[in-house]
């Protein structure tokens, strides 16, 4: 069975039900995401999240957006593009993935280590929880410390508790120049290695750098590549990146559309494990804010099985 | 509880405090004792409850706490909003001296200083023993009795003869003030600073009548003395004529140039005491204005340090001059010393009073003066020179410490 | 209880476990003036195993605690009303620094600008700089999710915190950390950043530390109106440039920094400045500062000029620093706000805001990190006229009211503590404060540490929400 609400009002009722018959509930978005990443609930009812979607607020030139937790990534992506401007987190899976999802999931993506994971772009959050309870936390503006930071904790909490409606983020400007490479060296070429470490510690640092497996880059169309960089900056900055990067190996340019297709490959799998959600304190959060435990149960279980 | 004129007095400056808490770090006894009531900003708290009549003049908690205080005034360098927090400290301990006696030591040795007669015999009892050997002996002995018998080894200087300089008196005139400790104990320093002083251009003349600068006393709550003390030498150094005052004690400077804050309620003498202030100069400052003339190597070329001491650096934010009096001479090699803005714990007789605590303070200056392998210590304050001193003799230091302008002299006299 | 003193005593020394009024007194305020709670003892310890024992004989005896680290802080968050305040400042060991991983784990009493200087023969520091960087503590910044000024480009607390070391109020002992993606948790150690002291204290703190950068440009911007200086920043921001920091000083902050010791040469005359640092690698800085002043000059700017030096840098940023210390010289008093509005709309938000101050006659003191939007309204005053008061109080709400009316928030980095309690059913009208409250719980159910601060206790729908919920 599937359920769909199609406003907080109707999802709240849903929640209150749930809790009351202890109906297991598995989260849906947008259903795009790989079984080994969001598998493993036990729940034979479907909540589908997908008409909490679009754009709610954009302020360009406080570089905020404010979505339904269904929203595309692609849609953001566009929307934000018309003002050069992108969410920096670019997260692993296909576009056509959830906002709500890489939240919820804090899935991070090859900028991560220069534009920030999950936890650092999201700055509100809100969200129906195991009590029926529609929540906010944070707000729409860049910096904010109003209250006990339900944000953060629900980022990450993979749906076990509650259902993310809507998320307020930070963006960023898209650099002046956004430059992609693959980079060649031989395998187990230590010296190599050490260099593009060094690029990634200093002060040239690439946007994104990513090591590739031999499929990968066979998937990709680069048979023989060892790493895909991307430089993003003014244009000093960028000449000077890539004066660095060339002292580490062979590089040859490739379009920036390889990025899409390298997230699309996932090539980073997550999933929750046996022991996730299973300390005290995570329990006694869970019991809090998902008291009959219906939300999200994770085969493998989370924790707070067993409890109360 | 009953109210003397004293504690009706308002305290005045206390409310530019805005308990930013920036001071806490600039204090050598907040760092030392991790007490909010030892810290400016605690203190501060105190005094106004005393003011206010919050807590009573007799509080011994408030005591120990405001007597803990070293006067350094590390803290008015830290804030923002300007707290005159010297002058709070010196009302407030005025304010709490009428209800009690000070303990014995301090009134033995401030009666000592008031009275120019027996401050000779005593400075002239101390100079004798400390010619017999005695306090070298004695300086390793713990305690109390080992500290002040290294402190009073610590002075020990051989006698110098200068060459007659042939001072043109082009930078101006200059009186100076002689010094209960420089001229008792220091007597070296200040034939250095005549010197030095003649060299780059100043003519001295006397000031007769001249007294102790008060400061002690006003630190410690006799301001009636101190008072006193500042009404005989403004009229001792205007009589002089002298364009300058000159003094090699910070302590005494920047007492005296505050003389019209302590004389703030005496309409007769409080712009005499504002006129009398702005004439008055660090040696190092009349030094700095005139160049000073180089000089040549000290003997041995040895490293040296500086430390800055409060009552210079926080009390007249003198800082640059004494570096260039130091760098007058060729080949010195000057290190910097980590905290150099740090107390050294000797604030007066503090250590005489609190020697725990004026240990406790004075312990990372001698290790960050090991730290830098400097063989001399410079620094322009006579309890200053006898605290660092006694501390690296007792620690078994080979450095030692000296005043800025007597490293001069001796540079001068040897080029 | 003084049977509790005694316990206290027994862990700590009796130095520092303080029963007497007159020594509770330096303990009745923080850094929000004109706010005074007495706590009813203040404990001390000295070492992190003297922490948990403190924390467990508070809970055994029943008695509430607010932990308490420099007292820098702007919200009232550390006042204790009646009950224990416990004093980290003792607590100042630098643990570890590991320049390999760019890490650094601290006790709680570390000094922010201490652990800078301790990473500095590194080439590394600690990115927030809050303005009480000398004085404030990193345990404290942690409980605040601390700001500052290059918080714009490096991100705040939670940013850079990497794991802590927790003693829950029950006496528990957790350790928290970021969570990776590769195994999933709750981000407890998010939540705790920022929590006010309402969640645990903090022993022990692992934070990042950032390389120094290899260039850093500092100019500073001088307008003949605020409303210029409002419109460059928001044109900067848009510009997708992204500085170090961007700060906004009014005239009356200008004069009062220079009539301090910090005085920094800030032209007297201005309506406003802006103080714009862009650092990083060499390569393309110069970029970046040629737009940041066409930008400014666009605005406006009837002079942009650059640092030529790190001495003369460190002036312009000491005056910033302690411009909140330096208004100490116009009132006795400073009513203190920390709103954060977005950053498109600061020209029309200022405007109205002195709009407000000139209806309630009430002087306005901005000084703010302009590119976060996060305003710094500061009203100095006498706290004992009543009218004035009065006057000043109404003031604040109505800037309050109209910073969450165009979206904003009621704090970006001092916290809610006492002083904002009143505005937060106003930011979060529904359940989301009971949501908070129940966060909370999950950490203190019996609500002993920092006690009646963030949220409004009437906001919390049952004390204990779950019968598990004190395991």
């Amino acid at each position: 069975m599937t359920l769909q609400p199609a406003n907080t009002g109707e999802l709240q009722t849903i929640a209150h039900d749930a809790r009351a018959r202890s109906t297991p509930l598995r989260l849906v978005s947008r259903g795009t995401w790989p079984a080994g990443v969001t598998g493993g609930v036990v729940a034979s009812t479907s909540l589908d999240l997908s008409l909490f979607t679009g754009i709610v607020e954009y302020v360009p030139g406080d570089l905020t957006l404010t979505a339904g937790s269904a929203t595309t990534i692609s849609e953001i992506d566009a929307a934000t593009a018309a003002h050069n401007q992108w969410c920096p987190l670019l997260p692993w899976g296909d576009d056509g993935g959830s906002l709500g999802a890489t939240f919820a999931t804090a899935t991070t993506g090859p900028c991560a280590r220069s534009l920030g994971t999950p936890r650092d772009v999201a700055i509100g959050v809100q969200f129906v929880d195991g009590t029926g309870a529609l929540a906010r936390g944070g707000g729409r503006v860049v910096k904010n410390v109003a209250g006990f930071d339900l944000t953060r904790l629900m980022v990450g909490s993979w749906g076990t508790l509650g259902a993310i409606t809507e998320i307020s983020i930070r963006l960023r400007a898209r650099p002046v120049v956004d430059e992609s490479w693959t980079l060649y060296f031989t395998p187990g070429d230590i010296a190599a290695q050490s260099r593009l470490a060094a690029l990634r510690r200093g002060p040239l640092a690439p946007l994104a750098s990513e090591i590739l497996t031999t499929a990968h880059a066979a998937a990709l169309g680069f048979p023989r590549a060892s790493a895909l960089i991307r430089l993003g900056g003014n244009t000093a900055f960028v000449a000077a990146a890539r004066a660095a990067m060339r002292e580490i190996g062979r590089t040859e340019p490739c379009d920036t559309t390889v990025w899409s297709r390298y997230r699309a490959l996932d090539p980073h799998p997550r999933a929750v494990t046996a022991n996730a959600f299973a300390d005290p304190l995570s329990r006694r959060i869970k019991m809090l804010f998902d008291p009959a435990h219906v939300w999200n149960r994770f085969e493998c279980g989370t924790g707070a099985e067993g409890k109360s | 509880m009953t109210r003397t004129a004293a504690d009706l007095l308002p305290l005045r400056g206390a409310e530019l405090c805005v308990h930013c808490g920036f001071c806490l770090q600039a204090c050598p006894t907040y760092l030392a004792l991790d007490d909010e009531n030892d810290s400016p900003r605690g203190r501060i708290v105190l005094m106004k409850a005393l003011a206010e009549g919050a807590i009573a003049s007799n509080d011994p908690d408030a005591r120990r706490h405001l007597d803990r205080c070293l006067g350094c005034r590390g803290c008015e360098t830290a804030c923002p909003s300007g707290v005159p927090y010297g002058q709070l400290l010196e009302q407030t301990r005025e304010r709490l001296t009428t209800g009690r006696p000070l303990p014995l030591v301090a009134r033995t040795i401030l009666f000592v200083f008031a009275r120019p007669r027996l401050l000779g015999m005593v400075m002239f009892g101390a100079r004798m023993f400390r010619a017999t050997g005695m306090p070298a002996l004695l300086a390793r002995v713990p305690g109390r009795l080992g500290f002040a018998m290294a402190m009073l080894a610590s002075t020990a200087r051989p006698q110098r003869a200068y060459p007659a300089a042939d001072p043109d008196g082009g930078r101006g005139t200059v009186a100076i003030l002689d010094g209960c400790v420089m001229e008792g104990l220091f007597t070296s320093i200040n034939r250095a600073t005549e010197h030095v002083l003649d060299v780059n251009g100043y003519l001295r003349v006397a000031a007769h009548g001249q007294r102790c600068c008060g400061a002690l006393h006003a630190h410690a709550g006799d301001a009636a003395l101190a008072r006193a003390l500042a009404r005989a030498n403004i009229a001792a150094f205007e009589k002089s004529g002298a364009q300058f005052v000159c003094t090699n004690s910070a302590g005494c400077g920047a007492a005296m140039k505050e003389y019209s804050q302590l004389l703030r309620d005496d309409p007769e003498w409080h712009n005499r005491a504002a006129a009398f202030g702005a004439r008055v100069r660090d040696v190092s400052e009349l030094l700095a204005v005139a160049g000073p003339r180089t000089a040549g190597s000290l003997p041995g070329a040895p490293t040296v340090t500086y430390d800055a001491p409060c009552h210079l650096q926080h009390g007249q934010h003198v800082t640059i001059p004494p570096l260039t009096v130091l760098a007058a001479m060729s080949q010195l090699t000057l290190i910097p010393l980590t905290d150099s803005d740090q107390c050294c714990g000797s604030a007066g007789i503090y250590n005489l009073i609190e020697p725990e605590l004026s240990d406790q303070v004075l312990a990372p200056k001698l290790a960050h003066i090991a730290a830098s392998g400097a063989a001399i210590v410079a620094t322009g304050n006579p309890g200053c020179l006898m605290q660092i001193g006694a501390g690296l003799a007792r620690s078994g230091s080979p450095a030692t410490a000296r005043h800025p302008v007597e490293l001069l002299a001796e540079a001068y006299r040897k080029s | 209880m003084p049977e509790l003193a005694t316990t206290l005593s027994h862990i700590v020394g009796t130095r520092y476990c303080l029963t007497r009024a007159t020594e509770l007194l330096a303990y009745a305020t923080d850094a929000l003036p004109g706010n005074r709670r007495r706590p009813r003892l203040a404990v001390m310890p000295g070492t992190r195993d003297e922490t948990v024992a403190v924390v467990r004989a508070l809970y055994a005896a029943g008695m509430p605690f607010v932990p308490r680290g420099a007292g820098t802080g702007l919200s009232g968050g550390a006042l204790a009303d009646n009950v224990v305040l416990l004093g980290l400042q003792r607590l100042r060991q630098i643990i570890t620094i590991d320049p390999e991983s760019r890490t650094a784990t601290v006790e709680p009493g570390v000094v922010n600008a201490a652990l800078s200087k301790a990473a500095l023969p590194f080439g590394l520091h600690y990115a927030p700089d809050p303005s009480s960087q000398t004085a404030c503590t990193i345990g404290g910044n942690l409980a605040e999710n601390a700001g500052g000024p290059h918080c714009l480009k490096y991100g705040v607390t939670l940013n850079h915190v990497l794991a802590a070391t927790v003693v829950l109020p029950n006496g528990e002992i957790v350790s928290l950390t970021a969570p990776s993606e590769e195994t999933p948790a709750y981000d407890l150690l998010g939540a705790f950043v920022g929590s006010e002291g309402c969640f645990g204290v903090a022993i022990d703190i692992t934070v990042r530390l950032t390389p120094n950068p290899e260039h850093v440009h500092t100019m500073l911007a001088d307008f003949s109106s605020i409303d210029d200086a409002a419109r460059a920043t928001s044109a900067i921001i848009a510009a997708g440039i992204l500085p170090a920091a961007l700060e906004l000083m009014d005239a009356a902050t200008i004069q009062a920094v220079e009539s301090s010791i910090y005085a920094a040469g800030y032209p007297i005359d201005a309506a406003a400045v802006l103080l714009v640092e862009v650092d990083g690698a060499a390569d393309g800085l110069d970029d970046d500062v040629e737009a940041v002043v066409r930008i400014c000059r666009a605005c406006g700017a009837r002079m942009v000029r650059s640092a030529s030096d790190a001495i003369e840098r460190g002036r312009l940023w000491q005056g910033r620093k302690k411009a909140f210390g330096a208004m100490g010289r116009l009132a006795p008093h400073l009513a203190v706000q920390d709103a954060v509005v977005p950053r498109s709309q600061l020209a029309p938000i200022l405007a109205r805001m002195a709009e407000i101050g000139t209806r309630h006659n009430v002087r306005i003191c901005n000084v703010f990190h302009a590119g976060d939007g996060n305003l710094h309204p500061n009203i100095p005053y006498d706290a004992g006229n009543a009218d004035e008061s009065a006057r000043v109080h109404a003031a604040m709400s109505e800037i309050m009211e109209l910073c969450i009316s165009v979206g904003g928030t009621i704090t970006g980095e001092h916290g809610v503590g006492s002083d904002k309690l009143a505005y937060m059913e106003r930011m979060f009208p529904g359940d989301s404060l009971d949501a908070m409250c129940r966060l909370r719980d999950a950490f203190d159910p019996e609500r002993r540490a920092n006690p009646g601060k963030v949220v409004p206790s009437h906001r919390c729908k049952e004390w204990h929400a779950a019968p598990g919920a004190h395991t």
